[in-house]
């Protein structure tokens, strides 16, 4: 983006001038103002009582906040407390393995003993079973952990606490995902839970290069974002680049991936996604071996995977799943999908309008015939049309289920026979809308992109016939190869034309013939061994001998 | 001065070459006003053609990675340089005028009658400064897209005509003077094949230098061959009354009949022109705006965009009274007045370079490493060369 972003460069200096000049000032002397809020920065003191009473202070007036304080069982001078969330944690694993031991097992130890070590650390390595432990003395981090599920113990006399892990909540199961739903292939859906998401990438690939590397991102809501990719598969410069943009966020809340997409994507201007996601977790671990490098953010069931490619667009997993003919030709029938409905009611408002030559003769007089009644241009009908679909989409997503099919009875008759029958619309436009608007959901991941470029080529081709869609489509064109994704060009198999890479993208060829990665997403290339055909053996000489 | 960041591999400049080529040549085929002879011309053009592209190339392969206002400077020193280039480049910004104007009086008379010129040369510009604006490597990639597509259609409408040619149109074969084969035949050589001069301005950003003289070879032979094919296939279809016609692709195609339901199929093939003579026109308002900037030693060419573009829109609209008047141009005036700048200029640059033996040897194998040229960068010019490939290499990822 380095070229052809003049305008853009100018737009955002003046953006941040006024950014600076304005919010920035504001912001910092509000932060003067502000006081520094309790407990940043400082130390856990060796005073039990201070400790605890600080918790309080800081955390106190919370109804889900659970405070135990207790002694360790015979031991009656070492007290000890407790902190953590209710709701966040297993309450199990807290009496069984934390105050069963610390109240009815420690008297195997002398005070002596329990006290001697200078860290807390020896308590969690006798007497406490949980795994994942943590030391801990900043009061930052104690109540990070505290608030991520951990629970915390204070134990007298020591400047340091244990952060235990008792995460448990209630999450939802996996399940069949609603938006990518395959024929065949797996069932399995992301969750909201970000362990349970690693887990099911994690299952599909069971290699110690597959690497999962963790960060937090966001003020107050501390959200989890993990980066996965596949070590020695995954190109470094792009993974460097994931790295550098994510660590860039400076932002008060990530509450789903698509806060993050917004601050990572290459082309915040351009219509097109240059961040890809995904629901599903084959999907995602077919994209991390092919060298991209997934995010997956806590608390939405969306991965994001880069760079993301405009053909990846059209891909499904169910091309690799089920046989290649078929694959390629579903291929072919989502570009003209994509072609259909971002082009179609252009065209069909251009043919009506400029150049009614093209379309033959039989068909023409009938559609002379069928809007002879009606009162609006074609451009006029169109647009109407357009819009009472998107309108009718926009309700049947929003729309509680019960009502749902009220919504596609109603539409049904707004947008067909009654509209025509009305002597509202020709009914040709009938054909054509709904045509645009089943092709629209094929390609689930262009289909905001389609959407705003079909209404400018209505326009388009409303005031300048085919000349006008031309000229739309060959910007688009030059739009579309100026796009970058974390440094791959978006429009890449296409323009640059990469011959190889268009063995999966054109036609998708079987894997034994599929031997290597696409170039420009990995450079470590070799994916299949050469040579594996299935078929007969075709020595059978030799099998004799081995005979 | 690193004004173009980005390389073109040679398919891309390939195809560039072949786009611009075909570009308003499919429209208006000088070759078409002497008839059944025009295939020849168009051939006998093409080896004209030859001879003014050898002497490009050889220019451009003495002065490897450079553009040509770079080497005009070295061979005609800092001020004579500086005038010669500005002279290239009026021509350059005349020429994309030219054809702005071609495909707005195309559409005029094709299918708009009644838009206003200037709105059509206006998109068209627009499409174009767009492109510009996103620099050679994503011109590139669109013509590597987009000629293929165009070739394909060229050849694919040829199919479908195939039983609506008569070879006895193109009979009998040479038999017009030889004084008029030899003038049209000049006219193709001069458009649209001499017009690769612009790719003075491109090949410089080529990343195999040394394959560039075959590329530009390759691209104008297959350009010769498809524009000949095409004037074979006019006159065949048409006969005689080819030479009359403003636009013969056009007509021709309209014989298109496929089972009574794609006919009139003009509209399709004015769409693939459109794609060809966009890349026409961006190559040579690139040409044109990297040439001013490269005069002007300014940073980055791009301020230079929406005002050069502008007064191409402005040329292009005021430049002829009417279309007869353009095609008048094209093929009477046009052949004679594009001769200094198709291969006078180029081969004056290339005796004098010879004679005053520049760029010297040494320099010469310095401007292999750098693709700087002996113009050499001032300490200035280096930071910003240094912070340029930072960026991109930050963009890049």
């Amino acid at each position: 983006m380095l070229r052809g972003s003049g305008a853009e460069d100018g737009l955002k200096n003046m953006l941040k001038k006024i950014l600076k000049q304005l919010a920035l000032k504001k912001l910092l002397k509000k932060k003067n103002k502000q006081e520094q809020p309790l407990g940043q920065g400082q130390e856990l003191s060796r005073d039990f009582e201070k400790n605890v009473e600080l918790f309080k202070k800081i955390l106190g007036k919370n109804r889900d906040f659970v405070q135990y304080e207790f002694v360790f069982g015979t031991h009656e001078k070492i007290r000890a407390a407790l902190f953590y969330f209710e709701g966040l944690v297993y309450r199990e694993y807290i009496n069984e393995f934390i105050l069963k031991p610390l109240m009815f097992q420690s008297h195997h130890f002398s005070s002596g003993e329990l006290r001697r070590g200078k860290s807390i650390a020896h308590l969690r390595e006798r007497l406490i079973s949980i795994g994942g432990t943590e030391v801990v003395s900043k009061v930052d981090d104690i109540l990070n952990n505290c608030l991520c599920g951990d629970t915390i113990l204070l134990v007298d006399g020591y400047a340091e606490a244990l952060a235990l892990n008792t995460k448990g909540w209630k999450t939802r199961g996996v399940e069949e995902p609603k938006t990518e739903a395959l024929v065949r292939g797996a069932r399995e859906g992301f969750t909201e839970s970000i362990g349970i998401n690693m887990a099911l990438l994690r299952r599909r690939i069971r290699h110690f290069e597959f690497t999962i590397e963790e960060m937090q991102i966001g003020a107050k809501t501390r959200t989890k974002v993990c980066i996965a990719y596949l070590k020695g598969v995954v190109n470094t410069g792009v993974l460097e680049e994931v790295r550098k943009r994510l660590g860039r966020i400076k932002t008060d809340a990530i509450l789903e991936s698509g806060y993050l997409e917004q601050f990572i994507e290459d082309a915040p201007f351009s219509i097109f996604p240059t961040v890809a996601n995904s629901e599903r977790p084959d999907t995602v671990a077919a994209k991390i071996l092919e060298g991209r490098v997934a995010i997956i953010t806590d608390g939405t069931p969306m991965v994001l995977t880069v760079p993301a490619l405009f053909a990846s667009s059209f891909q499904s997993p169910e091309d690799y799943y089920s046989r290649p003919y078929y694959a390629s030709l579903i291929r072919w029938i989502r570009y003209i999908c994509f072609f259909i409905t971002v082009s179609a009611p252009a065209v069909y408002v251009a043919l009506t309008t400029y150049h009614q030559e093209l379309i033959p003769t039989p068909l023409l007089i009938t559609m002379a015939a069928a809007s002879e009644g009606t009162p609006f241009p074609a451009l006029v009908e169109v647009l109407l049309m357009g819009v009472i679909f998107e309108i009718l989409r926009e309700a049947g997503i929003r729309l509680p289920r019960p009502i749902g099919t009220t919504i596609s009875i109603v539409g049904a008759l707004v947008i067909g026979e009654s509209a025509v029958s009305a002597g509202l619309i020709g009914a040709h436009m009938v054909i054509v809308v709904s045509l645009t608007a089943i092709s629209s959901f094929v390609i689930p991941a262009q289909t905001d992109a389609a959407t705003i470029l079909r209404f400018i080529l209505i326009f388009a081709a409303g005031f300048m016939g085919a000349f006008g869609i031309f000229i739309v489509f060959l910007g688009l064109l030059v739009h579309l190869s100026s796009l970058r994704s974390f440094g791959v060009p978006y429009f890449a198999p296409f323009a640059p034309v990469n011959l190889p890479a268009l063995q999966d993208t054109m036609v998708r060829v079987p894997f034994w013939m599929q031997l290597t990665r696409p170039k420009m997403l990995s450079r470590n290339r070799q994916r299949t061994e050469p040579g594996l055909m299935p078929g007969p053996e075709q020595k059978p000489s030799q099998q004799k001998q081995s005979n | 001065m690193k004004l173009e960041a980005g390389k073109i591999a040679n398919t891309q400049l390939f195809f560039l070459a072949l786009g611009m080529l075909l570009g308003s040549s499919m429209i208006l085929n000088p070759a078409q006003s002497i008839g059944r002879d025009g295939w020849l011309a168009v051939l006998a053009g093409m080896v004209e053609g030859f001879f003014f592209l050898g002497v490009m190339v050889t220019l451009a392969g003495r002065f490897k990675g450079q553009t040509l206002v770079q080497m005009n400077e070295t061979i005609f020193g800092s001020l004579l340089g500086k005038i010669v280039s500005l002279v290239y480049l009026a021509y350059f910004w005349h020429l994309g005028s030219i054809v702005l104007r071609d495909f707005g009086d195309f559409y005029l008379a094709i299918v708009y009658p009644e838009t206003p010129l200037v709105v059509i040369i206006l998109l068209l510009a627009l499409l174009c400064a767009s492109a510009v604006r996103n620099g050679l490597e994503v011109l590139g990639r669109c013509s590597v897209f987009l000629v293929p597509i165009a070739v394909f259609f060229i050849i694919f409408d040829s199919l479908l005509l195939i039983e609506k040619i008569e070879l006895s149109n193109l009979l009998p074969v040479l038999d017009v003077p030889w004084k008029d084969l030899l003038k049209v035949s000049h006219g193709v050589a001069t458009f649209p094949f001499g017009e690769a001069v612009i790719f003075l301005m491109v090949m410089a950003f080529s990343n195999n230098q040394r394959q560039v003289r075959k590329t530009m070879f390759g691209a104008m032979f297959t350009a010769g061959v498809l524009l000949s094919w095409l004037a074979a296939r006019n006159t065949g279809v048409l006969g005689s009354i080819v030479c009359i016609q403003a636009y013969p692709s056009f007509p021709v195609i309209r014989y298109i009949n496929l089972g009574e339901i794609f006919t009139r199929l003009e509209i399709v093939v004015a769409a693939v022109l459109l794609s060809l003579g966009f890349i026409k026109i961006t190559v040579f308002y690139y040409g044109t705006v990297l040439g001013l900037a490269q005069l002007m030693r300014l940073r980055s060419y791009l301020p230079l965009v929406l005002p050069v573009g502008a007064m191409m829109v402005f040329l292009g609209a005021c430049v002829f009274q009417s279309n007869v008047e353009n095609i008048n141009f094209s093929f009477n005036i046009y052949p004679y007045y594009s001769l200094p700048f198709e291969i006078g200029l180029p081969l004056l640059s290339l005796l004098v370079a010879v004679i005053r033996g520049v760029p010297k040897p040494n320099q010469g194998e310095q401007s292999d490493h750098r693709n700087n040229g002996p113009n050499r960068p001032k300490p200035g010019k280096v930071a910003n060369s240094k912070t340029e490939n930072g960026k991109r290499g930050a963009n890049t990822g």
